[in-house]
């Protein structure tokens, strides 16, 4: 791991064109502006770990259960 | 005559809900791939009858990215969902009502469940799709699925 020490209002640049500025320090925070390329991604961490979770539970089911069928039977019927 | 072969424009793909022919015309691509599948850049989406008004979201890479997936608004009538400027340059400037939105369904035993805090977006014109995730959405991560609209 790269490792720097930045006061406020320094920054580091990753690759081309993505910036990443400490904006603001307190006791048990720091506040990080990003600037990025419009089809860079930036996420809160834990964010990003909770939908990557959640996508890992939804893939690869089985089939389409009994009671999932039911709603699709009934969804038809409706329409 | 020597049986023609199977015409390389029409792939079959096999998934836990059917069999479905598909042409490479169909293929969406993900630049970011989807959290925990980042590895995945190309999907399908892909319908039924008998799966109405589930889709299944497909990757081409590998038969372990297939997802289950359902227009938000089935699930919940007032889904809305706004896309930052950011988003719309990923999606290349999309018409916004055309864009296709699939929530994502995990199916457990007891329950099923549908992430409408992240959904899925596909901008058709450019085959561009990507799922989002706002930080701050007033939609549940795990909504439990009860009945359609």
């Amino acid at each position: 791991m790269l490792v720097f020490t930045r006061r406020r209002n320094e920054a580091i640049i990753v690759a081309d064109g993505i910036e990443i500025r400490v904006l603001r320090v307190t006791k048990d925070a720091v506040r990080l502006g990003v600037t990025a390329p419009a089809d860079v991604p930036v996420h809160r961490q834990e964010v990003y770990d909770q939908i990557r979770e959640e996508n890992r539970r939804a893939a690869a089911p089985a089939g389409l259960p009994a009671g999932l069928a039911q709603l699709v039977a009934h969804s038809d019927g409706g329409s | 005559m020597t049986s023609l072969p199977a015409p390389v424009d029409l792939p079959r793909v096999e998934t836990a809900f059917g069999t479905f022919d598909v042409s490479p015309d169909a293929i969406i691509s993900f630049p970011a791939g989807l959290p925990g599948f980042e590895e995945c850049r190309r999907f399908l989406v892909l319908s039924s009858r008998e799966l109405e008004p589930f889709k299944c979201l497909q990757s081409v890479e590998g038969p372990s990215a297939s997802f289950l997936a359902v227009h938000p608004q089935r699930v919940c009538p007032d889904y809305r969902c706004v896309l930052s400027d950011m988003d719309r340059a990923r999606l290349g400037e999309p018409d916004e009502e055309a864009l296709v939105w699939l929530a994502l369904v995990t199916v457990l035993d007891d329950q099923t469940l549908v992430n409408l805090r992240a959904p899925v977006v596909v901008n058709p014109g450019k085959m561009l799709g990507f799922q989002l995730m706002p930080s701050n959405s007033l939609y549940p991560l795990r909504f439990e699925l009860a009945e359609l609209c």
